[in-house]
């Protein structure tokens, strides 16, 4: 029985141990906290998102750092990998606040995990700036401390929808003879941006002709695409993060699915042209962000030359994931040093006032914290390079409609 | 009781109930580890006592988190709305009265209905057994997870937010720590008293020989659905306290979580000593504080040091702490002769 005692006895201590040596707050330093998804099912935009981070910070630290009133700060972050699992997420945004005693938290990768966590960072008035949580119920929670550079989940397809319409004719239809597959994952982004295509989807007119909930870790859609086949929609979409776009692209080749228009998001983080080359070919791609918009800021420059800067250092094309990550750290600095502290509540009203442009796009915040200044655009794969479609302010090129069919190509 | 293991209780009460005060920033962590006794305790009860591995006891628990977050729910606001609003907001508001009524009324509910689906469940499947069993069972909290991910009343693949904590209490997560102890000193108390019963020795029994002790005149499926529905009663509170220490129910990851929760409670059961009253205890404390420090140290390959770990306990220790203290040390912890002083 002692030796029991004697070892929960070591337990406690072991857990107090825990507690007092990860503590840490240099005075020239501030520690921005982030868990993010390392493994799982969402590492590879997990992976996206980190890059993204720590480009920016260290950007930022190489000019110098950040200036908070009469101070110098260098930026740092504090990594935790949360696995891709929401409750692992939730605990680790608590253990960040408790017992790292890190005062800010940048987002972590999907609306799933970015759920789970604000409530945590809400509790404890800790401000949240999140480049990847693009989910339309997260800004309805009336949520105080958290603020997005993305644009909400509604908006990523809603362009693809407004060019059938608009195209409609080169199907050789009106817009409300128009029918539509939709295959999105079971999660709560892609069922969020379901929601606005059906509603973008019903405005025009068009009919859903199969409306598919895939599993996570999406692996297989042949049952979706053998339907696809038999009823011949005008406009396929799917949406399951990276894995989801992968799938689709490699089964849509492999089963020879003719569809007249493709539309899809996470092309760019999925690597679809460096993947599968040809098959990614017309498709449509959702984006909150491309290397070729005319923005720019004072550290990266303009688009162009974060992209360039991105795959310098990281050997490929920057996916806009890590475009919007690089934008939330510069979000929080913006902060800083307007706030002209690191007082919570008062980089917290400073995030509420932000109104900048960076190479991402212009940032502002409506109040419930979502950024209401950029909208999206839709790629067209054409050559093997995403060019920008719609909308019209910003296309680079006219869209190929319909998809030359398998047989034509 | 003697006055040695009277201290050790008391001991452990006294520091479950100043923990939250001793290390206020560990508290979720503290608060997460009673539970998981909880579920490591109530594994054991099927798994190691009676010899019937299940893998699908996450079932239970996730009943019971859905259980507790639509009741707390329902009795203020339409359940299918605040869902559809995807959780809370600030249209959906709880207050102090709300809330407490919601866990005196949503607890219970979800132990009683994680009881009755064991009983279900269990008279259908425990008339199986071994290797049968435990593949059943799996595919249990399988379908389980795909229901909830289906069923759109509770936020299907969306997932559900319980209800949000009124703004009155300012630390709401002391309240979970409590819920928490009380219900693993609870589960230990209840499974302790069970094991000095006859319903103890039967289920003992039932590991050792099941035919001989049907031969003996036992109704032994009886005896094993009694034995799965006491497990499901803790684990459906468990899990009704678990969902809102969250704060985020996702069906699969959180709710029906087979691939963590149900397999860390076996997990948890082996390595402290499977079949023994400390061994889950134990098991519990050393898996929570190895996987915390794997995590903080280890970023990238917590997972392979947990599979190493897993690994060096199955081949090295396969009767667990407990078990192989009791090797090392019969005389001071191996089993007695008056172990069973309450069975007559």
């Amino acid at each position: 029985m002692f030796r029991v005692m004697k070892f929960a006895a070591a337990a406690v201590i072991a857990t107090g141990a825990m507690a007092g040596t990860q503590a840490f707050a240099a005075d020239d330093v501030i520690t921005l906290g982030a868990a993010v998804s390392l493994s799982g099912k969402y590492s590879t935009n997990g992976e996206h998102t980190q890059r993204g981070y720590d480009l920016a910070v260290q950007v930022i630290n190489e000019r110098g750092g950040v200036q908070v009133g009469d101070t110098t700060y260098m930026l740092e972050i504090k990594y935790y990998d949360d696995e891709s699992t929401a409750t692992r997420g939730a605990e680790l945004a608590e253990r960040l606040i408790q017992q790292d005693g890190v005062n800010f938290l940048l987002g972590p990768y999907s609306s799933g995990l970015t759920k789970a966590i604000a409530p945590v960072t809400e509790q404890h008035g800790v401000p949240m700036v999140e480049g990847n949580g693009a989910s339309r119920s997260l800004f309805t929670s009336g949520y105080r401390y958290l603020f997005a550079v993305l644009s909400t989940s509604e908006q990523y397809l809603a362009s693809a929808i407004d060019l059938a319409a608009e195209r409609a004719a080169d199907l050789g239809k009106a817009p409300n003879e128009l029918t539509v597959a939709l295959a999105f994952e079971n999660d709560p982004f892609s069922q969020d941006v379901r929601a606005g295509v059906v509603e973008d989807a019903q405005r025009h007119g068009m009919q859903i002709v199969i409306d598919d909930k895939l599993p996570k870790e999406l692996n297989d859609m042949a049952t979706t695409l053998t339907r696809v086949r038999a009823l011949q929609p005008d406009l396929l979409v799917v949406s399951g993060h990276a894995r989801g776009a992968a799938t689709a692209i490699r089964q849509i080749q492999e089963m020879r699915v003719d569809v007249p228009m493709l539309a899809m998001t996470h092309c760019d983080s999925a690597k679809i042209i460096k993947e599968f080359g040809d098959a990614a070919e017309y498709t449509l791609c959702a984006s909150q962000w491309a290397p070729t918009l005319t923005y720019q800021d004072d550290l990266f420059g303009s688009a162009a030359d974060y992209a360039a800067l991105f795959e310098k250092t990281y050997d490929y094309a920057p996916p806009y994931q890590a475009a919007e990550s690089s934008a939330a750290v510069m979000t929080f600095v913006d902060a800083f040093q307007r706030a002209g502290t690191l007082d919570r509540a008062a980089v917290r009203d400073a995030l509420a006032a932000t109104d900048m442009q960076t190479f991402y796009g212009n940032i502002r915040f409506d109040e419930t914290g979502k950024n209401i200044a950029k909208p999206m655009v839709l790629y067209q794969v054409q050559n093997g390079a995403y060019v920008v479609v719609a909308p019209s302010e910003w296309a680079a090129a006219d869209p190929v409609l319909p998809r030359p069919g398998w047989a034509d190509r | 009781m003697n006055p040695q293991k009277m201290f050790l209780y008391g001991a452990i009460v006294l520091a479950g109930l100043a923990g939250p005060f001793i290390f206020p920033n560990n508290q979720v962590q503290m608060t997460e580890l009673w539970l998981f006794i909880v579920f490591a305790l109530t594994w054991d009860l099927v798994g190691g006592q009676m010899g019937y591995n299940s893998f699908g006891n996450v079932v239970f628990f996730g009943i019971g988190m859905y259980a507790c977050a639509v009741v707390q729910i329902g009795l203020v606001y339409d359940v299918g709305e605040y869902t559809a609003a995807k959780g809370g907001g600030t249209a959906f508001i709880f207050d102090l009265a709300q809330y407490i009524w919601g866990f005196a009324i949503g607890l219970p509910v979800a132990a009683m209905l994680a009881a009755l689906a064991a009983c279900v469940l269990g008279s259908l499947v425990l008339g199986m057994r071994g290797h049968y069993f435990a593949i059943c069972t799996l595919g249990l909290g399988i379908a389980a997870g795909e229901i909830a991910a289906g069923w759109d009343w509770i936020g299907a693949g969306s997932g559900m937010t319980p209800a949000p904590p009124p703004h009155d209490i300012d630390n709401v997560n002391r309240l979970f720590y409590y819920m928490a102890f009380a219900l693993a000193v609870a589960t230990f108390a209840t499974i302790a008293w069970l094991l000095r019963t006859r319903f103890g020795l039967a289920i003992n029994a039932i590991r050792d020989d099941e035919d001989k002790a049907e031969a003996m005149g036992m109704f032994t499926t009886r005896i094993k659905v009694t034995a799965w529905v006491i497990a499901a009663t803790f684990l459906g509170a468990a899990g009704g306290i678990y969902g809102n220490l969250k704060r985020f129910i996702d069906p699969l990851d959180t709710a029906f979580s087979g691939a963590t929760i149900g397999v860390w409670m076996v997990l948890m059961a082996i390595l402290g000593g499977k079949g023994t009253l400390w061994g889950p205890v134990i098991g519990a404390i050393v898996f929570q504080v190895t996987k915390e420090l794997f995590w903080t140290y280890l970023l990238g390959w917590q997972r392979v040091a947990l599979g190493v770990l897993i690994v060096v306990i199955v081949v090295f220790f396969p009767e667990g702490i407990v078990g192989r203290v009791r090797q090392m040390f019969p005389e001071r912890f191996g089993p007695r002769a008056d172990a069973r002083e309450g069975a007559e």
